[in-house]
């Protein structure tokens, strides 16, 4: 997390996809009450649904039905959100996903991280076996 | 829960094998379910050249999308198409993001889209 964080707002969710309309709709007022513009805003809901959807697909194919809780911290900064979406995921190959789409325009899966790397502005991924996956996600505000 | 309220997936068939797919709202892991559907039994039924109109489509995520590439894969194995018809500007940009607007006929109209497109549809 960055040392310059005014504010944090924290989210569990549960793994599963009917939450992850409520995850966006946090992510949005929070980007709203920092000032950020609609386009912005749009690009926040639509990363933070990406990571989420990543997240609870991962928890599918490995079988877990129920959907294991998916934590949302909001890191409110003076010019820029971090959001972190962190699961028990045991993680993938960002790399390997980029090459597929790259290989076959008609990929059905691995646009989320597509979509993600485009409206961020800045992108990290880490795997821990103890910890699970995070997805960390920068969007800076722009200048006034 | 119950069905998603999010989104309110109808069609319209035009005779032929032509029909429309109307997509109102949030398309998301929760509710791609219902679009993937629709479009099946649309498919199964003999349609085989497909406008989904974007008109009302608030949000779109990349399972959606996915589902979208699927039936439009599905209708070119009959010789079919699909088009998308008026998407808002925020979709136009993940179209754009993620290539997707090269691989779909996009128009600016459902109107639009139809053009060419006898009322006899493609051979099934």
């Amino acid at each position: 997390m960055p040392t310059t964080t005014t504010s944090r707002v924290e989210l569990k969710i549960p793994g599963r996809p009917e939450f992850i309309s409520v995850a966006r709709l946090a992510v949005a007022a929070v980007a709203a009450r920092m000032g950020f513009d609609y386009d912005d805003i749009e690009d926040l809901k639509v990363a933070t649904g990406e990571a989420l959807t990543n997240a609870i697909q991962d928890a599918q194919s490995r079988g877990v039905a129920a959907g294991e809780d998916i934590v949302v911290i909001c890191a409110l900064c003076e010019r820029e959100l971090v959001i972190e979406v962190r699961d028990k995921g045991s993680g993938f190959d960002p790399e390997r996903r980029r090459q597929a789409v790259e290989q076959d325009e008609l990929q059905e899966g691995g646009l989320g991280l597509l979509l993600i790397e485009a409206l961020c502005d800045k992108v990290e991924f880490e795997t821990k076996p103890d910890s699970g996956t995070l997805v960390r996600m920068t969007k800076r505000l722009a200048d006034s | 829960m119950g069905k998603p309220v999010d989104v309110d997936v109808s069609s319209e068939r035009l005779g032929g094998h032509i029909a429309v797919l109307r997509i109102g709202g949030e398309v998301d892991l929760y509710t791609t379910p219902q679009v993937k559907e629709e479009v099946l039994a649309l498919i199964d039924g003999g349609v085989r050249r497909l406008v989904v109109d974007l008109s009302n489509t608030e949000y779109l995520d990349s399972t959606a999308l996915g589902a979208l590439v699927g039936a439009l894969k599905r209708l070119r194995e009959h010789d079919g198409d699909l088009r998308l018809a008026n998407p808002q500007p925020r979709i136009r940009k993940l179209l754009e993001i993620t290539r997707l607007a090269k691989v779909f006929e996009v128009r600016d109209s459902v109107a639009q889209a139809l053009e060419g497109w006898d009322e006899q549809g493609a051979t099934a």
